[in-house]
């Protein structure tokens, strides 16, 4: 019930914020583009109601982190680099959670390259950096290759939606901006990534369970252990330290090996991070194949 | 012979006061030093069909001994009786801790250390079921143990560095050589066979600066024992006690090395002199839940060990609460990390 009047409020939270920015809204084509559109399967991947389903969803959880979480499928894309044709997108139809050019999140693949290309704009910059989206990526490109992309799109969705629960860390970036959305306060982040892993095994609450688990087990094992009394003397107790000592030594070199190895080489297929579209917008990305 | 100690001023019994170090009258108060208390026991030779039987000396009643009791009470009129005969001649202790600790003390630090236990029962931390509290003096060999040590060890120096594609690996080799003496003095071995070596160990340390030259009046009121075993027969003991010391002291030459493969280790362990002492302490007797515990206190520094009964639910309180503590704190690690609180 609640969450039906959340989604309700959210509607009309958006509309508002649709008639304040209508008259603003200034690059050429935006107008005629639909930001609460965020399906985009130019390459007919899905079904009607998959696109039904994974629009919702998009809704859904874009709500609940401000963000447009968008997916983009065309069959090529007229010579432009996959990440070319993300960056236009942006520019050109200037989508957004709440306002033109807003908090966006994109997965675009192109089925004639066989290119994926993963980018975040504006919060989606920060909270989904480069490699927050190279795990993402790498998650979703199994289902990709393998066919199923209403999978993919929808691990694409909640995945995001999961990564941007957790800060980003504060990285040192030099190109801060101010301002993306309202209700979210403005304390100059930065976009750059190396945020905290989500995944870490660190954070996951089972394996902070165990480790608490195991802790606890050593100290009242060790405080049974010590109930009885412990031996108190140690090696300097009963020593004469007057006379003990080393009276000869040596330490004669004999010999030296050296073996060599190659360095491990960093090239896995993925490449390309962010960057700053034509606009002047810039994001965080990933890219690679399927 | 009985050895039985009257007051020169009333007459009546004295016995050792643990306070003062001296011998007390209970009766007038009068003390006695001990200290020039005139020893003749180790040039004393007794007739080897040693008596079986032994009278008090006060009141005439028979004294109940176990073969190795050298002091005891009577048990007929309490007065503190010391067997001359087990305390002479090859039996002569060199030296004695006389107890600082007397029998209120001793009480007190029980309880005490009763209601300290984190895991013990409830019951059990009234500690209002001492069933005995007996101050024993315990016959121990201290060692002095003279070690030569000669090792040979083959070592390594591990350097990794990088050039161009390749990362190096260089390992570097030494023969190194250690001749090493140790000495080592005063290594208590309890030489009673009643007396858990375990617990005797844990109540380590005795402060030596406190050994007094052997004097009977010290076990006046006190239990005490002659040995049981020779220093010769508990030499192996006294060895194994320093073996992981001497490990550690020949590791501690050889820093600096990444592998140390010892080739060769020779340890040459002699005894240079071993002192027959005897040692003070106090063995409580404790009731609980129908079962009989025993804990000993060393006499000197009052240190108590023996294993307390374990209350489960104080154990589940413990283990609960540290794991809900651990449990948030790693939350709030993981929360300033940047990880989200679920
Ligand atoms: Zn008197
Ligand atoms: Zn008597």
């Amino acid at each position: 019930m609640s969450r039906i009047f959340l989604q309700k409020r959210g509607l009309f939270f958006l509309m508002i914020v649709f008639l304040m920015l209508l008259p603003l809204a200034m690059p050429v084509k935006a107008e005629n583009f639909d930001r609460s559109q965020y399906i985009y399967d130019f390459a007919h991947l899905l079904t009607d109601q998959e696109a039904a389903d994974l629009q919702n969803l998009a809704k859904e959880l874009g709500e609940a982190r401000e963000t447009a979480f968008i997916i983009l499928t065309v069959s090529g894309t007229d010579g432009k680099d996959i990440v070319q044709y993300v960056e236009d997108f942006y520019d050109e139809n200037a989508p957004g959670y709440d306002q033109p050019h807003g908090n966006t999140a994109i997965l675009a693949i192109d089925m004639q390259e066989r290119d994926i290309y993963l980018a975040g704009f504006k919060k989606a910059e920060q909270y989904l950096g480069d490699g927050r989206l190279d795990q993402i990526r790498e998650n979703i490109t199994p289902d990709l290759s393998d066919g199923h992309y209403f999978q993919a799109f929808l691990a694409f969705i909640t995945t995001s939606h999961e990564y941007m629960g957790y800060e980003p860390s504060d990285g040192s970036s030099s190109d801060g901006y101010s301002g993306y959305g309202p209700g979210e306060s403005s304390d100059g982040y930065n976009g750059n990534d190396s945020g905290a892993d989500p995944e870490n095994i660190f954070f996951q609450w089972w394996f902070q369970l165990i480790a608490s688990i195991i802790v606890a087990a050593v100290i009242v094992a060790i405080m049974a252990y010590r109930s009885g009394g412990r031996v108190t003397v140690n090696a300097g107790t009963y020593m004469n330290s007057d006379q003990s000592r080393v009276l000869n030594k040596y330490d004669n070199f004999v010999r030296q090996t050296v073996t060599k190895q190659r360095k491990p080489s960093n090239n896995t297929n993925s490449g390309g991070g962010g960057g700053i579209t034509g606009g002047g917008h810039s994001h965080s990305g990933s890219s690679g194949k399927f | 012979m009985i050895l039985h100690y009257k007051c020169p001023g009333c007459g009546s019994d004295m016995g050792f006061d643990a306070e003062s170090g001296e011998l007390s009258c209970e009766a007038c108060g009068r003390h006695e030093n001990i200290e020039n208390y005139p020893e003749e026991l180790k040039s004393v030779r007794f007739s080897e069909d040693e008596a079986n039987e032994y009278h008090c000396e006060n009141c005439g009643a028979v004294l109940i001994t176990e073969a190795e009791t050298a002091a005891t009470s009577c048990s007929f009129c309490g007065a503190g009786v010391v067997i001359a005969d087990r305390l002479s001649g090859t039996l002569a202790p060199a030296k004695v801790i006389p107890f600082t600790i007397s029998k209120e003390e001793a009480t007190k630090a029980f309880q005490k250390w009763c209601r300290k236990g984190l895991l013990t029962p409830k019951g059990f931390m009234n500690a209002d079921r001492i069933k005995s509290l007996t101050g024993m003096y315990i016959p121990f060999w201290l060692f002095d143990l003279n070690s030569k040590v000669q090792v040979n060890a083959t070592c390594t120096k591990v350097r990794t560095y990088e050039q161009g594609d390749y990362i190096y690996t260089e390992t570097k080799y030494y023969d190194a050589f250690r001749d090493i003496n140790l000495d080592y003095v005063k290594i208590p071995v309890d030489a009673s066979e009643k007396m858990n070596d375990q617990l005797m160990d844990k109540l380590e340390p005795y402060p030596y600066d406190q050994l007094k030259d052997f004097k009977t009046p010290y076990l006046a009121g006190y239990i005490a024992e002659k040995y049981n075993y020779t220093d010769e027969e508990l030499l192996p003991r006294a060895k194994d006690k320093i073996s992981g010391y001497i490990e550690s002291y020949i590791q501690s030459t050889l820093t600096g090395y990444h592998s140390v493969n010892y080739t060769n280790k020779h340890i040459d362990t002699r005894n240079k002199n071993s002192d027959y002492v005897l040692l003070p302490v106090w063995m409580v007797s404790y009731d609980y839940n129908n079962s009989e515990y025993t804990f000993a206190m060393n006499g000197e520094t009052g240190k108590i060990v023996g294993k307390p009964p374990i209350s489960t639910s104080k154990v589940a309180m413990w283990f609960s609460g540290i794991t809900a503590g651990t449990f948030l704190a790693l939350k709030c690690v993981s929360l300033m990390m940047g990880g989200g609180f679920w």
